[in-house]
């Protein structure tokens, strides 16, 4: 709050140091997602999505510009989200590339309010899920994002609602929660819970939507 | 349009209020007194001391919306009138934290309930705490006052279905049920209370203590996060403040110096105790962000033959004490039930799950009917409450453990709220918990609450209510103000907000906030002025 953190500069300019104490705790199998931090740059397998065309890589509008979320954690969205909307997902190609992209987008239109500390965490999440030894080893996900079945993706969410260990129910729990309310939040998928949106009389009365 | 903004009109006729954001340099100024935030208990003591003539600058974190802003949607509500964009959890993540941010606080989003603190806590503080000046008797006339100053009077509407089905429920099973108090004018009724009322009905502290204020002479600053209190000798000299650019989470890098004579933090449970602990504020029995209590809320979902319409409706109007205090006042945990709004976000976010069991569960929303358990945390040795400290850079963070004494009342909490949803009709329910199925009976949903582990991050725990971290008391070895606000060893310093309860309150805390605040804004203000 009124100095940089000295772990965060630390981290930046010596990314070997963490690089190593990182390898060190995720193949002792430590799994403290607090000790491991990978910079963008150490996971950077970015290769362009194999299995799947990018949703967001093909997006007719990419007016929106992402402030938080890096290539690699849109293309682990890319892959989580079929499992995580499943049914929901329209199945039209093209409907349903623009509803994952747009998904994504407010995913990180909404992490942009959650402040520095929170966002510090889910950057550890992320990282941890993109960084091929620690997906493998932590997630158990053994393909790139990319290349992740819809099949795979779910096993992989089950896992960590079912797991024994906090940590995995709370790496969920983000998960969920952040994809969950970016989707069902929107407008345009208000229709899947049968919300009808705010009364219209409402709507019509109220000076704030009179935008004339 | 026969609508009139209060808000628009003041800002209008010249209300001094400027916006962190728009500052291009850093700024001194002074005042009698600096009050830190807007909610419930910054609010009260800025109207009330700027009514008496005092000089008051407003300090709030959040930033200033009102009606041109309340759309009735979550997305844009959540990101911005909510700690965190609404992702405050306890430092384990095991507990989601619902709390304002913006002028006005969490008045600005909360759900109109209005309960007086009961008779029992503040029997309870006067015997444990020594307050004795606290007494249920003592603090009636306030209580009157603030009913009237927010204007407090029970729900004359039918409840909608949500609420319906509790009292409903409760009937059946000869459980007491009563209606709430809320503070509305004019309420349409609409159940968007949570996002930011879009009619001004409610008489939060934006439509009340924050214009009284305003129209008084006092100052506001919001964008303005209130960074340290900055002492000299045993005095606060002055405050130190940074301003956030108009996306309310950038820091522009431009400070403002606040003087005055006298320093009221009301940035509420986790805020204020956060702001002591920066500011190195003399603690010598370490009591700071210590015995913070939360409420905790566990949830039941249940699928109903007839529409419910969760999302409509005035969000709070029936509530149930038959759990409450049965126990006696310091026995077994004691829960209050209550009903939440359900609209898709949030449904969506607090029901834990995804793919095609999430959409089942959402598809189902039109029928979806939630019970709320709120325990009363903090009247049992068993019951510490959580500590509130700082992170490595400075912003403050809630450790909450959930002790055994707790678990055992969240899981009889889960048993009574399955009850009363199948007494009332329910086709099944769901309980938020990580492993929990839909029972379609009762039998099956009780098996599950005895089978299922109450474990951190398995049961879905929430907190609305957060309270102490400053509590009161008239010994300074376990309290950090007295029963006045007044901080035990900083002569001007006072505490005017949630923070200041030595336990929770076992109601919705608002209107405790607001009685207390008036007491001692009223005797702080006397003090100041003669
Ligand atoms: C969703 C929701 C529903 C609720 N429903 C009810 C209800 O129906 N009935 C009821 O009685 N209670 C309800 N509550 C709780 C109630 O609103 C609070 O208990 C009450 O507002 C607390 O008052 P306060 O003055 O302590 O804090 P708040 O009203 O929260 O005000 C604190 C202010 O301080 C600001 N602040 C914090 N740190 C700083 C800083 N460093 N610098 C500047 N400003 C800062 C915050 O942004 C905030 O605006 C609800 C709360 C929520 C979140
Ligand atoms: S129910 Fe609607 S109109 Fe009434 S106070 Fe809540 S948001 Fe305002």
């Amino acid at each position: 709050m009124h100095e940089p953190n000295p772990h965060n500069s630390r981290q930046s300019q010596f990314p070997d140091l963490d690089r190593r104490s990182f390898l060190k705790t995720g193949l002792g199998g430590a799994l403290f997602l607090g000790t491991v931090s990978v910079t963008a740059g150490l996971s950077g397998c970015a290769t362009r999505p194999a299995g799947r065309l990018s949703a967001v890589g093909t997006r007719m509008d990419a007016s929106y510009q992402f402030r938080f979320l890096n290539r690699d954690d849109i293309t682990l969205f890319e892959a989580l989200l079929p499992a995580m909307i499943g049914p929901g997902l329209p199945e039209q190609p093209q409907a349903r590339n623009i509803a994952i992209a747009g998904t994504i987008e407010r995913i990180d239109a909404g992490i942009l309010n959650f402040g520095p500390a929170n966002q510090k965490e889910l950057r550890r999440l992320f990282d941890l899920l993109n960084f091929g030894l620690t997906r493998v080893t932590i997630a158990r996900v053994w393909s790139n994002w990319p290349n992740v079945t819809t099949t795979e993706a779910d096993a992989f969410l089950e896992r960590w609602r079912t797991s024994s260990i906090g940590l995995f129910n709370n790496g969920y729990i983000a998960l969920t929660k952040v994809s969950n309310v970016a989707f069902y939040g929107h407008r345009d998928f208000w229709h899947l819970s049968g919300y009808p949106g705010p009364p219209k009389q409402a709507v019509d009365a109220l000076p704030q939507f009179n935008n004339a | 349009m026969s609508l009139t903004d209060r808000i628009a009109q003041g800002l209008e006729s010249g209300w001094k209020v400027t916006d962190g954001a728009s500052l291009t340099g850093n700024l001194t100024t002074e005042a009698d007194v600096v009050v830190v935030g807007t909610g419930a208990g910054g609010g009260t003591t800025a109207e009330i001391l700027a009514r008496n003539g005092l000089s008051v600058i407003l300090v709030e974190e959040g930033r200033l919306y009102y009606q041109k802003d309340f759309k009735m949607d979550e997305l844009t509500s959540y990101a911005n009138l909510y700690q965190e964009g609404m992702s405050r959890v306890t430092r384990d993540g095991a507990i989601a934290i619902l709390q304002g941010r913006c002028v006005g606080g969490s008045t600005t989003v909360n759900w109109t309930s209005s309960f007086r603190t009961p008779e029992a806590t503040l029997n309870y503080w006067a015997d444990q705490f020594g307050l004795d000046d606290l007494r249920p008797a003592a603090m009636a006339p306030w209580f009157n006052g603030r009913e009237e100053r927010h204007n407090v009077a029970l729900w004359q509407v039918d409840p909608n279905v949500n609420n319906d089905i509790l009292r409903q429920g409760c009937e059946k099973l000869g459980y007491s049920w009563k209606i709430i108090p809320r503070n509305v004018k004019g309420c349409w009724n609409l159940g968007y209370c949570g996002v930011g009322c879009p009619t001004n009905a409610k008489q939060g502290a934006l439509m009340t203590t924050i214009p009284g204020a305003l129209d008084n002479n006092a100052r506001l600053f919001h964008s303005l996060r209130a960074d340290k209190l900055v002492m000299n000798q045993d005095r606060i000299d002055h405050l130190q403040a940074t301003a956030f650019a108009s996306d309310g989470i950038t820091p522009t890098g431009v400070t403002v110096t606040l003087k005055a004579r006298h320093f009221v933090v009301a940035a509420s449970a986790i805020g204020s105790p956060g702001l002591l602990l920066r500011s190195d504020i003399p603690d010598p029995h370490q009591r700071i962000g210590k015995r913070s209590f939360i409420h905790p809320v566990n949830a039941s979902v249940a699928q109903m033959p007839q529409r419910v319409d969760p999302f409509y409706g005035a969000p709070q109007s029936i509530y149930s004490d038959e759990f409450n205090f049965r126990n006696g006042v310091d026995g077994p945990v004691g829960y209050k039930l209550e009903v939440p709004p359900l609209h898709p976000g949030m449904s969506s976010g607090v029901i834990p799950g995804h793919g095609e069991t999430q959409i089942n569960n959402m598809t189902g929303l039109p029928h979806m009917q939630s019970v709320i358990a709120l325990l009363r945390d903090g009247f049992h040795p068993e019951s510490p409450g959580g500590t509130v400290s700082l992170r490595d850079d400075g912003s403050p963070v809630l450790d909450y453990p959930v002790t055994d004494y707790l678990w055992t009342g969240l899981r009889e909490a889960f048993h009574t709220m399955v009850e009363i949803q199948f007494a009332a009709g329910a086709e099944k329910v769901r309980l938020m918990h990580l492993d929990s199925n839909w029972y379609h009976t009762l039998a099956d949903a009780k098996a599950a609450i005895n089978r299922l582990p109450m474990e951190p991050h398995r049961v879905r725990l929430f907190t609305a209510h957060q309270m102490g971290g400053c509590g009161m008391g008239i010994n300074p070895e376990n309290s950090v103000v007295n029963s006045f606000g007044e901080h035990h060893h900083v002569s001007n310093l006072s505490v005017h907000d949630a923070s200041v309860f030595p336990t929770s309150i076992g109601a919705n805390p608002q209107l405790s906030v607001y009685a207390l605040s008036a007491r001692n804004s009223s005797r702080l203000a006397n003090k100041l002025v003669n």
